[in-house]
């Protein structure tokens, strides 16, 4: 019993390594800009593909690098469109990105079809460590170690460098910070890239336990949502919680009674809203 | 700086012209007049084109496509052509039946076909039954919809999930043995086909464990160490399209496939197609399966298939073709479109044999309105003469031998009066 319970904690780390690196891309984009991306998910398959390509001609750890870099270029074309609606109703760049979501699945779907698509990993990556942590393989710890990385980067960079102190700011009062001379459009635009090469980096990181479509990032999207809002809307620290927190939930549950594995996070959601509604580490009135 | 809003982008007369023409558009069209001759029969196609199960219901479609145009070429049904009207169910239950209403009250089809999400396929049933229109389910496999729920209207193509789980049982339990783990989706489907394994199994003292899981579920690995502990014999991957290949992939790079076998009862074409050679695997069932040498028709089939649609035709394919020369065929004989009596013209009615494309003789069963087709039993296997050559068949089961007698499927078929 017990090693079935530190199994599915670890298990679940391991899952929620992956909720935390989409969900901090999806925070970054609605601290700074106040836009919640719903084609984050498709910058996500988006990601797959392009490493799918990429693996042809430079292998998995080339397209690793240039994927992830591909996708925040295209981010950053999407942001252009952004601004039409930054300055509106929140309800405008809900439906902006609602819509791209699905020009974004269509527009895939178009070029590389329907059917599912399978990238090729390093053996070394699919070798499991040892016989006893079979579910423990070198592909899992690689994630973890991307995701520990990546977050350990983000911060020190919102931490440590004058751009990152903008965006903390701009994510506190904007319009203070415009008023400094700090060029906000560039903020924005940059804040948003670095969300898109985030769920560019979480695609190119799923293709080897899931396979490629379209719609492969819809599915990661809202448990994405939900660590935003248990972890506390503001809070990165939060979100980063939020996202293994949920992680764990879900593999915990899923050892106990599997169909509720997917229901429990909403749940969790729920309790989370009621009780505190700010979530746990959140600012008060940023949702 | 000038604001920039909706009004100054599309000025309120703008908006009025457009209103009208539209408008204007509405009532003019009917008056536009055609020969009865040219006037399409139109079969109305609800499939979930986006969604986990996109890959499986683009097949059916291409196979449907096929069989437009080669029927079309031949001169239509009773002399005028066919036009096959295309919905996305997006995998959503109120999206298919609202779509299916859409064909059938504003396009006026005179048959339905879907879906491949059982859920769907039984509520547009619902719907279909209601409306009176022929209905035929290419590939949604719940036992219900030619079972407890069978309808008047309602024929299917692929098998039920008895007839593929009574196919593939004795051969795993005669292979492997009789403790078997099951990876199942949590909805109709999965039940169904669940529970028919369970009913074969027990018939020949088997024990099993398993775990439902949402139909989109995309981590595995509570379930996988769940499966090692029970050490199975065999491990069944129940789960359809994206999820499949998903739980596949995890399964293989847990190193599972050396300690039990894998199986199941579908392991598609389109699924294998997508997975790396190591999961390439288990043995399975093939509904339709394209390589079959000595059918002349099959061959022919094939080939011109692949030189029009530029891919080799699965079985999901080959549902889509089935479908759409189904309604020829019922109409032909029937010489009508009504749906009560495409219906009974069909009970019992045997496929031509360049649409059954098999060896032995195809029919869709009076008692249930299931076609009985030969259920192909065998090894899934990484490529071997070509990149398609990646199943090999070890049994060929009739369709009746493993549906049972109609009497089990709890069908009672009611024809309107």
């Amino acid at each position: 019993m017990l090693t079935s319970i530190i199994y599915n904690v670890a298990n679940g780390l391991m899952l929620g390594a992956f909720y935390v690196l989409m969900a901090l891309g999806l925070s970054l984009i609605l601290n700074l800009s106040n836009v919640i991306n719903f084609a984050h998910g498709n910058f996500l398959a988006l990601g797959a593909y392009l490493a799918l390509e990429l693996s042809k001609v430079m292998g998995f750890w080339g397209a690793l690098l240039i994927a992830p870099l591909l996708t925040a270029l295209i981010g950053v074309l999407v942001e252009l469109l952004m601004r039409f609606v930054y300055r509106r109703d929140p309800v405008y760049s809900l439906l902006l990105t609602f819509g791209l979501a699905f020009v974004m699945q269509g527009a895939m779907l178009w070029w590389w079809g329907p059917s599912p698509q399978a990238m090729e990993m390093p053996d070394i990556l699919n070798a499991p460590i040892s016989a006893e942590l079979f579910f423990v393989n070198w592909y899992r710890i690689f994630t973890v170690v991307v995701v520990i990385a990546t977050v350990i980067g983000v911060f020190a960079f919102l931490r440590h460098t004058r751009v990152g102190l903008r965006i903390r700011a701009g994510t506190l009062d904007l319009d203070t910070v415009s008023a400094l001379g700090v060029n906000v459009k560039l903020l924005r635009t940059f804040n948003f890239t670095v969300g898109c090469l985030l769920a560019g980096l979480s695609g190119v990181l799923l293709t080897g336990k899931n396979g490629i479509s379209p719609n492969m990032g819809d599915d990661y999207l809202m448990p994405s949502f939900i660590a935003i809002i248990v972890g506390g809307a503001g809070s990165l620290t939060g979100t980063l919680f939020g996202g293994l927190l949920i992680g764990i939930t879900a593999a915990v549950t899923g050892a106990i009674y599997a169909p509720a594995s997917e229901v429990v996070i909403f749940v969790m959601m729920i309790l989370v809203l009621l009780t505190r509604p700010r979530g746990l580490m959140g600012e008060e009135g940023m949702l | 700086m000038k604001k920039t809003t909706f009004s100054t982008v599309f000025p309120r007369r703008t908006l009025l012209k457009a209103g009208v023409a539209a408008s204007a558009l509405q009532v003019a069209s009917p008056f536009i007049l055609t020969a009865r001759g040219e006037t399409p029969i139109k079969i109305g196609m609800v499939n979930p084109l986006t969604g986990v199960l996109s890959a499986l219901a683009k097949s059916e479609l291409d196979g449907a496509q096929y069989a437009e145009a080669e029927i079309n070429k031949k001169g239509g049904i009773l002399g005028r052509p066919v036009q096959l009207l295309v919905e996305d169910s997006a995998n959503d239950v109120g999206t298919g039946v609202q779509k299916t209403r859409k064909l059938i009250d504003r396009d006026q089809v005179d048959v339905i076909l879907g879906d491949v999400n059982s859920g769907i396929a039984a509520a547009m049933a619902q719907v279909t039954a209601e409306k009176k229109v022929f209905h035929i389910v290419p590939g949604g496999h719940t036992d219900t919809i030619t079972g407890v729920d069978c309808k008047w209207n309602v024929f299917r193509v692929c098998n039920d999930t008895t007839m593929d789980t009574s196919a593939i049982t004795p051969e795993l339990v005669k292979r492997f043995g009789k403790k078997w783990f099951f990876i199942t989706p949590d909805y109709a489907y999965g039940h169904s086909l669940q529970d028919g394994f369970i009913k074969a199994l027990k018939k020949l003292g088997g024990t099993y464990d398993g775990d439902y899981l949402p139909i989109n579920n995309t981590d595995f690995s509570a379930t996988l160490i769940k499966a090692k502990g029970y050490k199975p014999d065999v491990l069944l991957n129940n789960m359809g399209g994206l999820t499949q290949i998903n739980c596949m992939k995890q399964i293989v790079q847990f190193g599972l496939q050396k300690e039990m076998a894998l199986g199941g009862a579908l392991f598609e074409f389109e699924t294998v197609k997508a997975l790396q050679p190591d999961a390439q695997a288990g043995w399975w069932v093939m509904e339709w399966w394209w390589d079959q040498p000595k059918v002349p028709e099959v061959v022919k089939f094939v080939a011109d298939y692949r030189a029009t649609a530029k891919k080799t035709p699965s079985a999901r394919d080959w549902f889509g073709y089935v479908s759409m020369h189904t309604v020829r065929v019922a109409a032909e004989k029937a010489k009508s479109l009504e749906g009560p009596k495409l219906a009974k013209i069909m009970e019992d009615l045997e496929l031509p044999r360049d649409v059954a494309l098999q060896a032995a003789a195809v029919r869709y069963r009076a008692g249930d309105h299931e076609l009985m087709p030969t259920i192909f039993v065998g090894q899934v296997h990484p490529p071997k003469a070509g990149p398609d050559d990646v199943f090999s068949i070890e049994a060929e089961i009739p369709g009746v031998e493993a549906a049972g007698p109609v009497e089990d499927t709890g069908c009672k078929m009611v024809h309107p009066a």
